[in-house]
């Protein structure tokens, strides 16, 4: 076979010589990524498949839908709490069950801790590395990186000459033992590192300062939820009872405890403004014209949207992380989207390790349907259990293939911000132009790769200021008398109707996730998650779409096929999340 | 004295051979029916313990459940100063104390005391004139049998219950309460080393809590049976029984051997 | 456990000499582009006792315990990893992937035979033949028993590779197995957790590096030092359990005085962990200071026990659940109904025979 032409607009040509990576590392969980290229080491076809498979949404069934959070949250701990925020609110939809306002302030700075957290984490610690070389970084003059991080970030205080110089010491004893531990066989000689030492030295430092931050980003999560990873919640509110005033403040959200809060909002927001934005800036400088894997982005992006302003509200307009949908790259019009609607989100399994019973199937999330069933194509290379090459006209992946309307889309932070850019979302228009002219930048430089780790640093600044308008929002609300944080009226299944159906939605940091339940004497009858790295890893679907991932590896070009560098790079700017997306 | 049962489907002495009189009666117990009418059966270590014994199960069955299900929040006095739960714990666990020694006292009294005083801790599987007076006593229950037989000691009937509910079902609670109790000593605590080996076993000490919660549940089933069953006996039974178990005697109401 | 060997004595006891030695440190100093320079030091510290080498693999899991490993704060995760451990193989944070990540991994076997530390997260699934956590196009339960066969120790992070946590539950559809199911010939040191303390693992890994040996394990083979005691034995809000004084409802009066959360459903009286001592993320809090009961996440099988906010665990035996009490009542009603019934036409028939009798 050679050229296929997918209904989305690309041509996939698997005549060329093939490469496999696996594990692709720094994601989380099991990951798979084939690709062809041909002879100028283009990639002109790519599969990616998710290798991992638990089973979340059969263990689900019949259980008690209170308890369903706390299943849920653990489909994955880096991108800890969004799964169980989303579980409540689908359990509150379902029941009819209002939160109170406070509840509504405290579960959204958790849920902006957790986007801060995971962006910070994913650039620095899963990220970086793409792009920068720490062992480059040994040749760096410790002087010229602290004149380059006092020109890039004027206001961050770590920046002496002598401070660059320890860790580039540091650096230097490790590297010398001859145990490089996570660094070891890196790509480290490949000319596709195109960083001065100094920059590489300064981003490195910057690996080992997030590191130390990263543990203060998620103690508000601590604060309410009494730990992380895994925060506990509760439908019909937050388990964390607020006490300003009386006796026994101390066993509740009291004055200490607010400052706390208040104290690590700062802390962040000082570390986007003065490091992790100006880093991006720095870093993206030296790879402008690395403009690969836009894939999907340009053509359609979804987003449901999140934080909303008022509990219990969730219409578009009182959200502030937008929602929408574009497609076939009309950015003047953004579609209203619908999770409710049998006709928008559908699931397909045609090239995913599941059966519905007959092929070409779409199913909506409510009338979900979860039956694995392994088998590799006629194609596919090597045994069973030692796949070579999989055959990906077959099915190929643990990953469903959700479709919005019948198409793939991407979600994340990229989609977001393109979603909020085409509305005019003022907060994030200002950004997105004001990072343009300062990079000197066409809009359309966003479709890439570097568009998707830009628009996850922005999104994280943006984040702080949001969990500062809650922080607010909940102090205001509690000195105006209001101290409640839980709604209790239909705690007991008693009161529950005999059968009931609900939706809940966030905004991950990966992007859209949606959770489907239904109720039924008060125990789960069917649940179903659709989750941001199911539409982005998603294969291709019956009428051969492909998601995201493999339309952003598409045409990119290699310098040593052998080394995945880049393909690494594109993949690892979707944060790619297996135990997520398969559940 | 002779402690020999006196199976008249063995032994061919004439004068019983169509006797219907029970099985566990010894040569000198028909003897005594003949003569006074009254065996003396329950000897005083056994009265004792079987009251201590009721009193500590009832004190534990009504503190275990409040330990289960806690009383309403009061607020008596500040936390340090009032006690309410751990009053409760205390009660559940002096009388656990008090249950324990009494089942071991109950044991050692069984080898030492009279024939009677084993037959709570076995069935006789083997025996099958235990069997047909089984049958028998179920007929009476399901009131197929006009009149019902003499006993000495347990009717076939009361001896399962007591071998199951109590012989095994004090020996469960024992061993998983000194389970819980185990986990509140410690590692390497006395309890944790005689009884830790049973949370390894159970794997989750939730599991080891409903465990020991159900079997409350078991002893209480046996204590309303049994009780009624010993008033009932009592008023209908050719025998004594609730004075049985004070005085130690059985006295019988008629002179009939069968 | 033995000492390292230093990289210098392995080669020497294969019988390389200090000529092609010399040689290998500078290839490692030119494969990483760094000049001549280096050489020397780089064959200094071959010669000196290395690193414990550490190979961290994932299986089926979430992550959390990675994600926990790298909040901790003393140490911190940045001065494990630099300094105190080499951490050779990790497929969420290494730099290479694919061929270079499986060389690496192959490497650090057979250069430290019988003297890495084995770290486990996620467990193996092992039906489909395994295919349903596959790494290298290859089951991930071969991946592990290979790593196992040469590891000094194992460390199984988490409820995952202790016990099978979530995947594990009912009906555990890809039979999601722990790791001391697998592995049978091996130490293994449990850390449990969903996910464990930070501290609590950098602590365990610290132990072994400074005593040399395996902490003292409890029964379920947990660090006795961190899973000795339940969370209820140190739970701050003890007072107001012994007391009796409890949260009714959530956030009631009671919930915001920080009263006892037993009736809540707490799981402290039943789950051995550290959370009420060492508290999570620098001690700033642990759940039940933060108002939600403890859910037993350190405990075997802790999904499988009925809801989290029932205290005892449910029983489905009889076909519909049931908690103990609603087994308890309905025996004893059932059986006091009969009762009444018997005694009811126990004095009926009494009461004939005297008439008859009569
Ligand atoms: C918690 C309450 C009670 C428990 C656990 C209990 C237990 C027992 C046990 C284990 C025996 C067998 C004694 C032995 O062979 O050593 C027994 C016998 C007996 N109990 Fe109780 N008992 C309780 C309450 C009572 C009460 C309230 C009465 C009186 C109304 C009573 C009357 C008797 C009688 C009459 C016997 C002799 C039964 C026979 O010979 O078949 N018991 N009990
Ligand atoms: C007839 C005998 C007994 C009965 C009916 C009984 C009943 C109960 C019940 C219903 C509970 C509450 C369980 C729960 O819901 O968690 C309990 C708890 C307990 N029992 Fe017993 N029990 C008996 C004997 C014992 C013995 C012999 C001991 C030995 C010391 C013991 C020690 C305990 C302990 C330590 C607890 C847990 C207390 C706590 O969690 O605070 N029990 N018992
Ligand atoms: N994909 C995904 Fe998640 C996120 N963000 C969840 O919904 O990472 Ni584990
Ligand atoms: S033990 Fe819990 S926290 Fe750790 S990987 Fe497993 S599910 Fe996640
Ligand atoms: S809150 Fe939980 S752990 Fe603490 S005392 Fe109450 S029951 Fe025990
Ligand atoms: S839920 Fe887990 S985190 Fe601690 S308090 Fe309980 S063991
Ligand atoms: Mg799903």
């Amino acid at each position: 076979m050679t050229v296929l032409n997918t209904p989305n607009g690309f041509a996939m040509d698997n005549s060329g010589r093939r490469i496999v990576v696996d594990p692709v590392t720094r994601i989380e969980g099991h990951m798979r990524c084939e690709v062809n290229v041909d002879e100028n080491n283009v990639i002109r076809n790519a599969v990616s498949t998710g290798t991992m498979w638990r089973g979340l949404e059969v263990i689900l069934k019949g259980r008690d839908p209170r308890d369903a959070w706390a299943f849920t949250e653990r489909i994955c701990g880096v991108c800890t709490g969004t799964h169980a925020l989303t579980s409540v609110r689908a359990v509150e939809d379902a029941l009819g069950i209002s939160i109170p306002d406070n509840a509504n302030s405290i579960r959204n700075i958790m849920q902006l801790a957790l986007q801060i957290h995971d962006h910070v984490v994913h650039f620095y610690h899963l990220h970086a590395l793409d792009w920068v070389n720490p062992i480059n970084a040994l040749r760096a003059d410790p002087k010229a990186t602290s004149e380059l991080q006092q020109m890039v970030s004027p206001s961050h205080p770590l920046s002496s000459p002598g401070y660059f110089r320890d860790v580039q010491n540091r650096l230097k004893k490790f590297v010398e033992s001859g145990q490089l531990g996570l660094f070891k066989n890196g790509y480290w000689d490949n000319p596709a590192y195109l960083l001065p030492p100094e920059a590489d030295l300064m981003a490195t430092t910057h690996y080992l300062e997030a590191l130390d931050l990263q543990k203060e980003i998620v103690k508000v999560h601590t604060i309410f939820g009494g730990k992380n990873p895994h925060p506990n919640w509760l439908v019909g509110g937050v388990p964390c009872p607020i006490n300003v005033h009386s006796t026994g403040a101390v066993g509740a959200i009291n004055m200490e405890r607010l400052n706390l809060v208040s104290s690590i909002i700062d802390l962040c927001q000082d570390f986007n403004r003065n490091v992790y934005v100006p880093d991006v800036i720095a870093i993206g400088g030296f790879y402008k014209n690395w403009l690969y894997g836009g894939g999907l982005s340009s053509k359609a992006c979804l987003a449901y949207g999140d934080i909303p302003e008022n509990p219990n509200d969730f219409s578009a307009e009182q959200l502030h992380l937008p929602r929408g949908a574009i497609i076939n790259g009309n950015l003047n019009e953004v579609h209203d989207v619908d999770v409710r609607d049998p006709e928008q989100v559908q699931e397909f399994v045609d090239h995913s390790w599941y059966t519905y019973g007959e092929p070409g199937r779409g199913l909506h999330p409510w009338d979900g349907v979860t039956e694995p069933k392994f088998e590799l194509g006629p194609n596919a290379k090597g045994t069973k259990t030692n796949i070579e090459e999989l055959d990906e006209a077959a099915k190929y992946s643990w990953i469903k293939a959700p479709r919005w309307k019948g198409h793939a889309m991407e979600v994340g932070p990229l989609a977001r911000y393109i979603v909020g850019y085409a509305k005019g979302h003022e907060d994030i228009k200002n950004q997105v132009d004001g990072l343009l002219r300062t990079m000197n930048l066409p809009v359309s430089a966003l479709f890439s790769t570097l568009g998707r780790t830009a628009a996850r640093a922005l999104e994280s600044e943006y984040c702080g200021r949001l969990q500062k308008h809650f922080f607010d929002k909940l102090v205001t609300n509690i000195k105006n008398g209001d101290e409640n944080t839980a709604n209790i009226e239909k705690w007991d299944p008693s009161t529950w109707p005999k059968e009931a159906k609900g939706v809940g939605m966030t905004e991950a940091p990966r992007g859209a996730l949606g959770h489907w339940i239904k109720i039924k004497d008060g125990r789960i009858e069917n649940y179903q998650c659709v989750v941001p790295t199911t539409w982005n890893g998603s294969p291709r679907d019956t009428k051969g779409t492909i998601g995201a991932f493999e339309a952003s590896l598409m045409d990119t070009k290699m310098e040593r096929p052998e080394e995945p560098v880049e393909i690494l790079r594109t993949l690892h700017s979707f944060d790619p999340c297996l135990a997520c997306s398969t559940h | 004295m002779s402690d020999k049962i006196f199976h008249p489907a063995r032994e061919s002495h004439e004068i019983f051979k169509a006797s219907r009189l029970t099985g566990d009666a010894t040569l000198e117990d028909l003897d005594s029916i003949r003569k006074r009418t009254s065996v003396y059966v329950y000897e005083a270590p056994v009265r004792l313990w079987h009251w201590i014994n009721a009193a500590c199960i009832t004190v534990l069955i009504v503190t275990g459940y409040f330990i289960g299900r806690p009383l309403p929040s009061m607020q008596i006095a500040e936390a340090y100063d009032q006690f309410v739960m751990g009053y409760i714990r205390f009660a559940h666990f002096a009388a656990a104390q008090v249950l324990t020694v009494g089942f071991f006292g109950r044991i050692y009294w069984a080898f030492m005391g009279n024939h009677h005083a084993k037959q709570m801790f076995y069935i006789p599987l083997f025996n099958r004139r235990f069997w047909h007076e089984l049958i028998f006593e179920l007929r009476w229950y399901f009131f197929l049998e006009r009149e019902p037989k003499k006993y000495v000691g347990h009717n076939p009937l009361a001896q399962i219950a007591m071998f199951f509910f109590m012989t095994l079902g004090l020996t469960f609670m024992l061993i998983t309460g000194w389970a819980l109790y185990a986990e509140g000593a410690g590692q390497g605590s006395l309890p944790d080393m005689a009884m830790g080996w049973v949370l390894g076993l159970v794997q989750n000490s939730q599991r080891l809590h409903t465990l020991h919660h159900l079997g409350m549940w078991a002893i209480v089933v046996f204590m309303i049976i049994h009780i009624y069953a010993a008033i009932r006996e009592d008023i209908m039974s050719r025998q004594s029984m609730v004075s049985t178990m004070i005085s130690g005697h059985r006295t019988f109401k008629d002179d009939r051997v069968e | 456990m033995g000492q390292i060997e230093t990289f210098y004595d392995v080669m020497r006891r294969q019988g390389i000499t200090r000529r092609s030695f010399m040689k290998y440190c500078s290839l490692t100093a030119a494969a990483l582009g760094l000049g001549p320079a280096f050489v020397p030091k780089i064959a200094h510290a071959m010669e000196t006792k290395p690193r414990t080498p550490v190979i961290w693999v994932h299986g089926l899991e979430c992550t959390c315990c990675s994600e926990s490993f790298i909040r901790s704060a003393h140490p911190l995760a940045k001065d494990v990893v630099l300094s105190m451990i080499s951490l050779d193989y990790d497929d969420t944070l290494m730099a290479a992937a694919g061929h270079a990540a499986e060389a690496a991994f192959e490497e650090t076997i057979q250069k430290y035979k019988g003297n890495y530390i084995l770290a486990v997260e996620g467990n193996p699934p092992m039906n489909e033949d395994g295919m349903y956590c596959i790494t290298g196009g290859k089951p991930f339960v071969e991946k592990l028993r290979h790593a196992a066969k040469d590891a000094k120790a194992i460390i199984s992070w988490g409820a995952c590779a202790s016990y099978g946590c979530v995947q594990a539950a009912a009906p555990n559809p890809t039979r999601a197995t722990p790791v001391h199911k697998v592995i049978l010939d091996k130490p293994i040191i449990k850390v449990p957790g969903c996910p464990p303390i930070a501290e609590v693992m950098t602590g365990v890994i610290t132990y072994m590096l400074t005593f040399d040996r395996f902490p003292e394990l409890d029964r379920q083979g947990r660090p006795a030092m961190f899973y000795g005691q339940r969370i209820h034995d140190k739970c701050y809000r003890r007072p107001h359990f012994d007391a009796g004084q409890f949260v009714e409802h959530w956030d009631d009066e009671n919930a915001r005085k920080g009263y006892c959360l037993y009736k809540m459903g707490c799981k402290g009286p039943t789950t051995y962990n550290a959370c009420s001592t060492v508290r999570w993320n620098e001690g700033v809090s642990f759940p039940i200071q933060s108002g939600h009961g403890c859910i037993g996440c350190s405990e075997d099988g802790f999904w499988d026990q009925g809801s989290f906010y029932d205290r005892l665990t449910n029983i489905k035996q009889f076909g519909i659940e049931a908690t103990a009490d609603k087994i308890g009542m309905t025996a004893a009603g059932a059986v006091g109904g009969a009762v009444a019934v018997h005694a009811a036409i126990s004095a009926l028939k009494r009461a004939q025979k005297k008439t008859e009798e009569a």
